[in-house]
């Protein structure tokens, strides 16, 4: 690697393109041979419905469920300072411009529970609010909901409740 | 049962074994690599606990716990905590009433968490919140200002509903021990020392103790001191910055009360507990006293035993058998811890 720098940052640049049209559809981000995935190309699928989620693993989860009928949008990760992830480092923009060129009726938000889930939803639902319906799935039992539950009675009679299962 | 042995040999260990898998928590080691042996990839804690309950935890170097009971995978870790219940003293609280706020914050956590498990999922969330959001600060450089705010946003929003419920259970939780305690403090000062638990938020807890109120105003009071928290680099707002306040007739034993005072409010603290957790489940916890007894002079271990009586099982750890008064030795499995040994039993 005895190259100057700028035709190291040529070769870089040009392996990222390759990567990026060869390995992720144009539109949607998901994995993909072609320039645009099965999902985005099929007519069958409802455009008016756009799901977020973090990457190809979990849009791969939602199709096998056979439940969902839109398309798809992927992020490329979530949130997170700590690890420097700034928004900028996902696909973000693109959304916002599919969004208000694709007429997109609701996005729905599918991502983890988690600190980094929630605040990329929240931060998200912020950005999208004034052009589209935005929604979140629900996750079987996230914390965050039986923390709620057990927010509503006392400390006694929350710990009758875990006696009896016992 | 007391575990007697030299300093290294142990003891602690042991009884750090039995809080972990009673509260999932050690008082020691806030990471689990310091409980692991340095050259190896994990640690197995196992216990008996009834004729019914194995329980079993593991402890990973690469990280994530997993959690048996009864040879069983539980699903969370949390849902381990239940056949042992265990209350700790050791000579760390002893600095309970004069140390950093810290330590008495993690002090009610614990007890909190002993009450209500799900409570430790609240305190990580709310930690690892504060920890990304210090970040947007500290690399604000790489964020757009609108970025920045947006998601300042989303962390308030965030912080606020954590922050109340936080907040709620360690208001509830002192008013709860509020009549133990002072009642534990009466008996030890014969009726001289009149002491009182005062919670101080970290936030404006404005109006009636309800979620919505409380989650409103916190996420102003978050967004109201962003300028601060900018030029000061920490978040001004929040549990993080809770303190209990300890007083004795009517003055704060902090700063007025003597070493005496401080130690008698201690234990009154760590009965009050003992009462509080054994009321609530209908049996009495185990009390762990991890190198404590000797710290106490003999009237305060004697008031000690006399309260824990014949009910509490104990497991006390400390380094020569005289540090005991007469009446802990009486009745009380002894076991000698040597190194490399593993525990003698010498009763
Ligand atoms: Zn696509």
């Amino acid at each position: 690697m005895r190259q100057p720098e700028e035709k190291i940052q040529v070769f870089a640049n040009a392996l990222l393109n390759a990567r990026q049209q060869v390995g992720q559809c144009k539109t949607c981000f998901h994995l993909s041979a072609e320039n645009e995935c099965e999902i985005c190309k099929s007519e069958k699928r409802q455009k008016e419905l756009l799901c977020v989620v973090a990457d190809s693993r979990d849009l791969i989860a939602l199709e096998r469920t056979r439940e969902y009928k839109g398309l798809y949008h992927v992020l490329g990760g979530l949130i997170s300072p700590m690890d420097g992830m700034t928004p900028e480092m996902l696909n973000i923009s693109t959304l916002i411009t599919r969004v208000n060129n694709e007429h997109t009726k609701e996005v729905i938000l599918a991502l983890t529970p988690s600190v980094e889930g929630d605040t990329t939803s929240l931060y998200l639902a912020g950005l999208l609010r004034p052009f589209t319906k935005v929604s979140r799935i629900a996750y079987g039992l996230p914390v965050g909901s039986e923390l709620e539950y057990a927010d509503e009675i006392t400390l006694t009679r929350a710990l009758e409740g875990r006696r009896s299962m016992n | 049962m007391l575990v007697v042995g030299a300093n290294g040999v142990g003891k602690s260990n042991l009884l750090e074994a039995v809080e972990l898998l009673g509260s999932l928590r050690s008082h020691r080691s806030s990471s689990d690599k310091d409980l692991i042996s340095w050259n190896k990839q994990s640690a197995l804690l196992r216990a008996q606990v009834n004729d019914s309950d194995e329980i079993q935890l593991e402890l990973r170097r690469k990280g994530g716990r997993q959690a048996y009971r009864n040879q069983k995978l539980l699903l969370r870790q949390l849902d381990l905590i239940g056949p042992l219940r265990c209350v700790g003293f050791s000579a760390l609280d002893l600095e309970l009433v004069r140390g950093e706020p810290l330590l008495r914050r993690n002090w009610l956590d614990r007890l909190i968490q002993q009450l209500e498990p799900i409570y430790s999922d609240l305190t990580c969330r709310f930690g690892k919140l504060l920890r990304q959001r210090s970040q947007v600060w500290r690399h604000s450089q790489n964020f757009p200002q609108k970025d920045r705010d947006a998601l300042l946003d989303a962390f308030d929003s965030q912080m606020a509903l954590a922050s109340t419920r936080i907040h709620r259970r360690r208001k509830r939780v002192l008013s709860h021990l509020q009549p133990l305690a002072s009642a534990w403090q009466q008996r030890i000062s014969n009726n001289k020392e009149d002491l009182e638990l005062c919670y101080l938020p970290g936030s404006l807890l404005d109006g009636a103790e309800e979620e919505e109120p409380w989650r409103l105003s916190i996420e102003k009071q978050l967004l109201d001191q962003r300028p601060q928290e900018e030029r000061l680099g920490s978040c001004r707002v929040g549990p993080h910055r809770d303190e209990v306040v300890f007083s004795l007739n009517g003055a704060p034993a902090r700063r007025f009360g003597s070493a005496g005072q401080q130690r008698t409010l201690v234990l009154a603290l760590k009965l009050a507990e003992l009462e509080l957790v054994g009321e609530l489940y209908g049996e009495p916890p185990i009390l762990l006293l991890d190198d404590v007894l000797a710290e106490l002079d003999p009237a305060r271990q004697l008031m000690l035993l006399d309260a824990v009586g014949e009910t509490h099982q104990c497991l006390i750890s400390a380094t020569h058998l005289e540090a005991f008064e007469g009446g802990w030795r009486k009745g009380s499995q002894i076991l000698e811890a040597q190194l490399f040994s593993g525990l003698e039993d010498v009763s």
